[in-house]
Formats: structure tokens, C-alpha cells, sequence
């Protein structure tokens, strides 16, 4: 009855607004007809007008703003989702139905639009992660990494390219290489590359850097090159990846090796030809008595001793500086090291009248470290300075702790021939002797390369040398009290 | 005649052990153990021949021959040089400075007397001829 009603008022309002105008128009047709409009009750009509227009756009206006009201209830409701068309006059249903499509389409789209947007978030953080590891590996890579796009702008360069070219690797960015690699041949080559787009096989080649801004009259690092073009998605050549490995260090180590290699060999021959000539005259029968066989003997067992030290030597220079020796860390008297060491010292000091001194500080001279270790380096100072001191000739050994450096320290000082000054710094190299010494007492030229292994790499203390030429040497190190884990350990 | 060989290495057992061989060789044997002193002496005595050591005090093996090739005095006597260590000298460099061989240490002093012994045989055939 309600909705019958409704249907009536509504079917009222729409007779009143189609009547309104007709009768408008019925007058103003009276009024060219008869010419007249004489007796027309403009005012009742025009009154009659506009009650008829209140009368039509009020319920349209109540209508359709509860329709508006319900459309936007709707759009939040679970319906919308639905695709449920809504409620409302059935004059309205057409455009309500149409209203809710284009809601859906506009929500299809906004669904579509937001995965869209939240896959291009993801790919943009995955590129960037992408990015900040692949610039986190370029950045640890001792090579220099350098991207130079189709226009020979550098898209990335790592911390190495930087430091070899000097400039900033974060600045760089779309920069021409031209502006910041001064090495025309190279940039030639990085040219080269681009118009060969090769994109299946990378180019190798050596190549000696130039235009060095701080080798000025040096010429530079002989380097090898790596080249590679890159394709984008439609083939084409996006970018050419130029990667500079300085070979210098590894030159440089490959002529240390070679040199140790010579020098360990030369140093090997010496004894081993002795032993080699000695025993063939005693196998000649050429030792004609007694005695000369004696001494041919001796000669063969001091230098198969030289060897054995020599190699002993060798062997554990090798492990301390490759990390593999064993350090039994303790906590030792250094006191009591001294003591064994001097013992074992003084009768080869007693066989040259050289008297040996021992100032032994009466305080806590304890270290962690390894005993034999220390205990070698001691003998071995302690034995240098009986060899090189001339007969009559004083050894002083000192051992006091340093409070303030917390560490202990040992040195000894002797009134030997004294080590020329342009000498003193290659003292403690691998196999170095001071030539016109040779002939004073033998020597592995090893013994102080261990030293400085044991002090500086096993126990991370300190290891040096005062001299005067003629007028002897003061030898000395230090070991840290409470000696940190090393390397070596 | 007697030949005289001087001999120079700053190893004490290598001189020893070189001298006693020679010695008992028939050769007269004079010895340094430098490279200085070992120049003095050959200008001084006059070897027949001189045997060295690269690697010495003062003077290696390689700069005494030299010298002795520059001295006219000492020009025409052979060397023949020990060495532990290689070096890398041409045979024409060798030849310039009167290097009749180049020994590797360890060397039997067997095969060194043989060799002594045909480097003199041949230079006594050189100073005959000349």
C-alpha cells in the first residue's frame, strides 16, 4: 500500500511537472493565436509553474540524495564487492545499475593499479638491493670495476677504479669516462669493445695504465683488462663492463719468491759443496793419514749442521709467516729464560776471554708466550754477540719490565765490530749477512729473520737495533705482558 | 813446469778442500778470500790460472775477472768461476773476460782438477802457438 502510494505521488509529481510546461506553452500559443493575452492570469500561472517545478524537484532532490546517501553506504558495504546492485526508486535503477558497473570498473582498476604499484615497490626494492650488493661486492673487489654506457658515460665504478684514476666513485655517475680516465689507449680499447658488441665472449688483454695523475715521470702498473659488452632486452648494447687487475703486487711477490728461492739455494749449495768435495776425497783415499781424516770429518759434520740449521731455519720462518706454526702459549719467566740462555752461551763466550753481564730487574718479569720460542731468540742474540765481539770483548745482557708499555724488555749489547749504518736496516732481512763479516764467524744469515718473526709476528712485540761501526751493537726487543692471541697462535 | 793456480772464495772449507786438491795435484796454489786481495795477488804472482767464486767481499767473481781481462799484465789468464747461484751472462760476456767455464756449486773436485788440467793444456797450446 505504502510502496502503491509512492508510485501515485510519484506518478502526480510527474503529470504536475509535464503539466506545468504545457500549460506555458498552451498559453503562449492563445497568446499568437488571438493576439491577445488579455485575460491570462500570468501570476496564477507562473505561480502554478513554479509550485509545479517545487513540487517535481523536491522529491527528486530527497530522492536522490538518499540515493546518494545509499550509493555511498554502498560503496563501503561488503555488497559493492558483490557486484549486488542497491536498493533505490526504480526511475533510478538504470542509473544505479550503471553507477555500480562503473564502481566495479573503477575498482577492477584501482585493484589492478595497486598490485601494479606494489610490484613496481618490490621490483624497485629488489633492483636496489640488487644494486647496493652488487656496489657491496664492487666495493671489496681489489680490481677496478668500471660501467661505461652506449654514450661513454660511467653508470658505476667501484672504490679500486676511484683510487686508480683518482676520482670519486660515487660522483661518477653519468659522467664521461673521457673527463675522469685520463689513459686514452685505454679508453680506445673500452671503444673498441663497444663497436666489436660482442656480447658472448669477454676481451682479455694486458695493458700499462698511463696518465696517472700521481705518477708523474712513472710509468704505470702493468695491468690486466677484462672487457664485456652487455645487451638490454632488445640486443642491444647497454653497456661495456671494463675490469683493471694491477698485476704489480703480484709481480712483486713473484720476484720476492724467486729471489728467496735463489738465495735459500745459494745458501744450501755453500755447505753442500763442501760436504760433497770432502767426502769424494775421502772416498779418493785422498785423507793421507789419521788425523786429516779427522778433520776432513769434522768439516763434514760442522757443515751438515750448517745445512741442518739452515734448513731448521727456513722451515720455521716459513710456518711463523704462513700461520701455521705451533705456539705453546705460557706464562713464562723471562728471568729464568735469560738465565738458561747465558748457561748455555757462556762457555762459548769463556773459549773467546769475552766476559758476559746480567742485569736481571728484580721485579715480575712474566709474559705470555711461547718458551722455546723466546728462549731461542735470547740464544740467538746472545750467540751473534759471542761471534761477532773480538776476543776479550764484554757481553751485557739486560732484562727490566716496562711499567708503562706493560711489556718486558730485553736487549744485549756487546763491543763487537758494530754494524754499518746503511746495513742496520736489512739486518733482520732473510738471509742477509754483512759481506766483509762472512769471514768472521758463519752464519745461515736467518737466525735475526726468525728473531723478528718470534717477537713481531708470535708474540706481537717489538724487535730493533742500536750500533755503532766499531764501536759494537745493542740489540734488543720487547714482549707485551699479557701477549694477545697472534696469527700465528 | 809447475803451474800456479790461484784460488779465491771467501768459504774457508772450499779453499781448503780446493788447495789440498790441487796441491796434491802438482799444481802450486795460492789463495785469497776476497775479491780485492784476489786481484792484488794475480797482479802480483802471475797465475796460470784463477779459480773464483762469484759471490765474495768487496769484489765479486764476475767484477775480478773484468778487471783482470782490462789489466794487460793479467789479460791472458783463464778463469774458471764457482758459483751457488746462476747468473745470466752471455758466452760472449764470458769470453770477454777470459771465463773459460762456469762451475756449479756442489762440484766434484775430481771433475774440477780435470777440467783445471785441460784449461791449462789448452792455453799452454795457445801461448805456444802465439
Amino acid at each position: 500500500m505504502q510502496k502503491m502510494l509512492k508510485m501515485m505521488t510519484g506518478c502526480l509529481v510527474l503529470a504536475v511537472l509535464a503539466v506545468s510546461p504545457a500549460w506555458g506553452v498552451c498559453l503562449l500559443w492563445v497568446r499568437e493565436t488571438t493576439g491577445s493575452t488579455a485575460g491570462i492570469p500570468w501570476f496564477g500561472l507562473w505561480c502554478i509553474s513554479v509550485t509545479g517545478l517545487f513540487i517535481v524537484l523536491l522529491p527528486i532532490g530527497i530522492a536522490a540524495r538518499g540515493t546518494l546517501a545509499r550509493l555511498h553506504d554502498y560503496i563501503e558495504s561488503p555488497d559493492a564487492r558483490s557486484g549486488t546492485i542497491p536498493g533505490g526508486p526504480f526511475w533510478l535503477r538504470p542509473v544505479l545499475r550503471t553507477f555500480v558497473h562503473a564502481v566495479e570498473q573503477f575498482r577492477r582498476r584501482e585493484r589492478d593499479l595497486r598490485n601494479q604499484h606494489r610490484d613496481l615497490e618490490i621490483q624497485h626494492h629488489v633492483a636496489s638491493a640488487e644494486r647496493r650488493q652488487i656496489e657491496a661486492v664492487l666495493g671489496v673487489m681489489s680490481e677496478a670495476v668500471i660501467v661505461t654506457n652506449a654514450f661513454d658515460e660511467i653508470v658505476l665504478a667501484n672504490q679500486a677504479a676511484g683510487r686508480l684514476f683518482g676520482f670519486d666513485p660515487d660522483a661518477a655517475h653519468r659522467i664521461p669516462i673521457e673527463q675522469l680516465v685520463n689513459d686514452e689507449s685505454l679508453r680506445s680499447i673500452v671503444q673498441e669493445t663497444k663497436s666489436e658488441g660482442n656480447f658472448v665472449e669477454c676481451r682479455h688483454l694486458e695493458h700499462r695504465i698511463e696518465g696517472l695523475s700521481d705518477r708523474e715521470g712513472d710509468s704505470g702498473p702493468d695491468c690486466d683488462i677484462s672487457l664485456a659488452c652487455v645487451s638490454d632486452h632488445r640486443d642491444q648494447l647497454s653497456a661495456v663492463v671494463t675490469i683493471i687487475r694491477d698485476r704489480t703486487r703480484e709481480r712483486e711477490i713473484s720476484q720476492m719468491k724467486s729471489e728467496f728461492v735463489s738465495k735459500a739455494s745459494h745458501e744450501l749449495r755453500t755447505p753442500l759443496a763442501s760436504v760433497r768435495a770432502y767426502v769424494e776425497m775421502l772416498v779418493d783415499g785422498e785423507a793421507e793419514d789419521e788425523a786429516s781424516r779427522d778433520e776432513f770429518y769434522r768439516i763434514i759434520q760442522s757443515e751438515t749442521e750448517r745445512l741442518t740449521r739452515l734448513v731448521d731455519n727456513m722451515l720455521n720462518i716459513s710456518r711463523i709467516e704462513s700461520g701455521i706454526v705451533h705456539v705453546d702459549r705460557d706464562n713464562v719467566d723471562m728471568g729464568e729464560v735469560v738465565r738458561q740462555a747465558m748457561a748455555t752461551i757462556e762457555p762459548h763466550a769463556r773459549d773467546k776471554d769475552i766476559t758476559v753481564h746480567r742485569t736481571i730487574a728484580p721485579v715480575d718479569l712474566h709474559v705470555l708466550g711461547d718458551r722455546d720460542m723466546l728462549s731461542q731468540v735470547v740464544v740467538n742474540l746472545l750467540s751473534n754477540a759471542v761471534k761477532y765481539t773480538p776476543q776479550g770483548g764484554r757481553i751485557t745482557l739486560k732484562i727490566d719490565s716496562d711499567n708503562l708499555a706493560r711489556s718486558i724488555h730485553v736487549s744485549v749489547a756487546d763491543t763487537g765490530l758494530g754494524i754499518p749504518p746503511q746495513d742496520q736496516e736489512r739486518i733482520f732481512e732473510k738471509f742477509f749477512r754483512i759481506e766483509n763479516y762472512k769471514r768472521v764467524a758463519e752464519g745461515t744469515g736467518l737466525g735475526l729473520n726468525l728473531c723478528r718473526h718470534i717477537v713481531e709476528t708470535v708474540h706481537r712485540g717489538s724487535i730493533g737495533l742500536d750500533s755503532s761501526l766499531g764501536m759494537g751493537s745493542r740489540f734488543w726487543f720487547s714482549i707485551p705482558m699479557g701477549c694477545e692471541e697472534s696469527l700465528a697462535a | 813446469m809447475t803451474h800456479r793456480i790461484l784460488v779465491i772464495d771467501d768459504e774457508s772449507h772450499i779453499l781448503h778442500v780446493l788447495s789440498l786438491k790441487l796441491g796434491k795435484a802438482g799444481y802450486e796454489v795460492l789463495t785469497a778470500v776476497d775479491g780485492e786481495e784476489g786481484l792484488h795477488m794475480a797482479r802480483d804472482c802471475r797465475p796460470d790460472l784463477v779459480i773464483t767464486d762469484i759471490q765474495m767481499p768487496y769484489m765479486t767473481g764476475i767484477e775480478l775477472s773484468r778487471e783482470l781481462a782490462a789489466d794487460e799484465s793479467t789479460a791472458s789468464i783463464p778463469v774458471i768461476i764457482l758459483t751457488a747461484r746462476g747468473y745470466a751472462l752471455s758466452s760472449e760476456d764470458l769470453q770477454a773476460r777470459n771465463v773459460c767455464e762456469v762451475l756449479s756449486k756442489p762440484f766434484s773436485p775430481r771433475s774440477l782438477i780435470e777440467l783445471v788440467s785441460n784449461t791449462l793444456a789448452a792455453d799452454d797450446e795457445r801461448s805456444a802457438a802465439a
